[in-house]
């Protein structure tokens, strides 16, 4: 890493490694709450009857929820001081790059989550890059992400990224 | 949503998605933040966005972006169709009060094994500024399956 660069030597040594697991549980309450705050009132997501119509044995959890099934919990004295956790992202912290958002995400979605399921994901550092945008240097960090239930059935696989500017 | 159901046969390249058309206030980006455990200040606090940040409000989360997106191709596929894969990036901040709208267009339909397989382009957007471009594939009921 040249002086210059935005990622320092610790976190460009994590490319490759886990950057976090974590155990869950879907849980109807939680994935309602989060699809009233997109205003989406798919009724497979709660309605029983209209999702065994659809060939469900019960309601399932959106797809985009899974994400948070897995979520922890942090101590306020660990979180940042812009509020944010870090707790998903491995704790990954660019001291000349502080200003994070996320960058994408790309997700393949084998089957869905039904009520306590248990949720474990495993998250692997894929890769950190400099970048030279239009707005400037900035840091890539790419995770690749695998959900699986109690049954050890591939739910789900993402690639996710963030991006941090100086 | 349209509880009709979209069936595979009925979809060609070139048709386009029902589009969403959201205008976010600060309660939603509350209760969002506080459904997926999201502290950021930059969604809460306008005084940090301003001045920690540098933006002129603050701004829609880029997961509920992504979420009004997907909920745009999950309302017009059914509760028979399944999203299969799903890819956004975030390209643009929104700020609190922006009219955004989401929507898409097919690209591409395929049988797989005997699955019905539609390719989307989809993205979130400001008047004329991508915010958030992105695609999906979605399985969708052929006529005569049983659900």
């Amino acid at each position: 890493m040249s002086e210059q660069s935005l990622i320092d030597a610790e976190s460009a040594a994590r490319v490759g490694t886990v950057a976090a697991t974590a155990t869950g549980e879907a849980n109807r309450r939680d994935w309602q709450r989060w699809a009233a705050a997109v205003g989406d009132h798919n009724p497979l997501w709660f309605d029983p009857e209209y999702a065994r119509a659809q060939g469900y044995r019960d309601i399932i959890c959106p797809p985009l929820f899974l994400q948070y099934a897995i979520l922890g919990v942090t101590a306020l004295n660990e979180v940042r001081p812009d509020g944010s956790s870090g707790a998903v992202s491995g704790s990954l912290a660019f001291p000349r790059a502080p200003r994070r958002m996320a960058g994408g995400e790309s997700t393949t979605f084998h089957r869905p989550a039904y009520h306590h399921d248990k949720i474990d994901m495993v998250r692997t550092i894929e890769s950190i890059v400099e970048k030279h945008g239009r707005s400037g240097t900035f840091v890539l960090v790419t995770w690749r992400t695998v959900y699986r239930n109690q049954q050890r059935q591939l739910l789900a696989e993402a690639t996710t990224s963030m991006i941090a500017r100086p | 949503m349209n509880r009709k159901q979209i069936f595979y046969e009925d979809v060609h390249p070139g048709d386009p998605l029902p589009a969403l058309t959201v205008t976010t206030d600060e309660r939603q980006l509350f209760f969002f933040s506080a459904a997926t455990y999201n502290g950021h200040r930059i969604h809460y606090d306008k005084d940090w966005a301003r001045s920690a940040e540098g933006y002129d409000d603050v701004i829609v989360q880029g997961p509920l972006q992504a979420a009004l997106l997907a909920r745009a191709v999950t309302d017009w596929i059914g509760g028979r169709g399944r999203l299969v894969e799903y890819s956004v990036q975030n390209r643009a901040i929104a700020l609190v009060g922006e009219q955004l709208i989401f929507g898409g267009s097919v690209t591409g339909k395929r049988l797989v094994d005997n699955v019905g397989l539609i390719d989307l382009e989809i993205a979130g957007r400001r008047d004329d500024t991508v915010l958030m471009p992105g695609t999906a594939t979605v399985a969708l009921p052929l006529r005569g399956d049983q659900p």
